[in-house]
């Protein structure tokens, strides 16, 4: 399968993607390393869509010709002190891994973001320290890796390590 | 001269390692104490809070924040509080990770109490705390003295988180360390 990059496109989801929602966010390969269950139906993708998509505050489903085939999330934290700081994920359906797809969407998700939310200074990333295929993904976004945190957190009932990973605005190139 | 310097030096460092510590909760009544320590800005460098400037504000942050506490204890040289230390919970998927805080008195700075303290600490919140696997601890980069008394304890230096805490206004990296339940057995 060939795929040009220059198709993919970043837009908030709508009730209308629900198929194509399920067809990643139902899939046990992508959601392995999400916090998030396993969708199931049709209508919890519906629900999912609605209670969640629609309300976050930065949520983009990646498109190619306009078909969602993935997301990326970004969320600030919450509270005075903390809301310098935002923490991203994202997942992209299996059929289309292997093609630079994820590196590309978060290329330019990240530069969206930070002129969206002027008052994040800090982007962060925990990557599972077995998920290969997103730590070389952030990488190439041009997040720095910063340690790894060892035994950081419980994810769907087992303790991981994970990589801690950073992206800040004074990171973003100077406007050309 | 020298030679008789060098004989009071060793002599202090052997009075500093015979310090009676200990450790116990922290009261109303040892507010005053609290105060002596609280109020220095020095402490509270680093410290997200500013100096303490009333025995009211004392009271009600022992009151309200020191007694419904998790995991703090005052760190007492013959049974005076100097200083204090604390391991807060999380909970859900973060219950595994606890986050270690110190702060001591200027005045007994530089005797490895600090040290010491954190030893007793690690000694039995593992214990007390069976579904503690991580006990982590952020330094202010700038903070060496700090940083040298976790590594004196055992804890791995992770790696630095930057523009990771606001303090006082100014964003600032951070030096991430821990200890493992498992390293602390092995």
């Amino acid at each position: 399968m060939e795929v040009d990059l220059s198709k993919i496109t970043l837009r908030p989801f709508k009730l209308e993607d629900a198929d194509d929602f399920l067809l990643f966010a139902g899939d046990d390969q992508v959601t392995n390393y999400l916090r998030w269950q396993t969708l199931n139906s049709k209508q919890e993708a519906l629900d999912h869509i609605k209670d969640v998509c629609i309300p976050h505050p930065w949520r983009r489903s990646i498109c190619i010709d306009n078909c969602s085939i993935g997301f990326i999330s970004i969320f600030p934290f919450s509270g005075e002190e903390h809301r310098f700081k935002a923490n991203i994920g994202y997942g992209v359906a299996v059929k289309y891994w292997g093609h630079g797809i994820a590196t590309k969407a978060l290329k330019m998700a990240v530069p969206q973001f930070f002129a969206d939310f002027p008052d994040v200074v800090r982007l962060e990333a925990f990557i599972d320290a077995q998920n290969l295929g997103s730590q070389r993904v952030v990488e190439k976004t041009g997040f720095q890796k910063e340690g790894m945190l060892r035994k950081y957190a419980y994810m769907k009932g087992k303790l991981r390590d994970m990589f801690i990973y950073s992206f800040l605005s004074t990171d973003l190139p100077a406007n050309p | 001269m020298e030679v008789t310097s060098v004989v009071q030096l060793d002599q202090t460092k052997a009075k500093d390692e015979c310090l009676n510590l200990s450790l116990r909760p922290l009261q109303v009544s040892d507010v005053d104490d609290f105060m002596v320590w609280a109020s220095d800005e020095k402490v509270t460098r680093f410290c997200t809070w500013e100096p303490y400037t009333n025995k009211e504000d004392g009271l009600n942050y022992i009151k309200n924040k020191v007694v419904p506490h998790p995991w703090f204890r005052a760190i007492c040289v013959d049974d005076r509080p100097v200083g204090a230390i604390s391991v807060s919970a999380n909970s859900g998927n973060d219950k595994c990770r606890g986050e270690l805080g110190y702060v001591l008195a200027s005045k007994y700075w530089g005797k490895g109490i600090v040290t010491r303290a954190v030893k007793m600490v690690v000694d039995t919140i593992f214990v007390e705390w069976p579904h503690l696997e991580r006990l982590e601890a952020l330094v202010d980069v700038e903070n060496v003295g700090s940083q040298r008394v976790l590594e004196k304890a055992g804890f791995q230096r992770e790696g630095v988180l930057r523009k990771y805490f606001i303090l006082k206004g100014r964003s600032r990296d951070m030096v991430m360390f821990s200890l493992l339940s498992t390293d602390y057995q092995s």
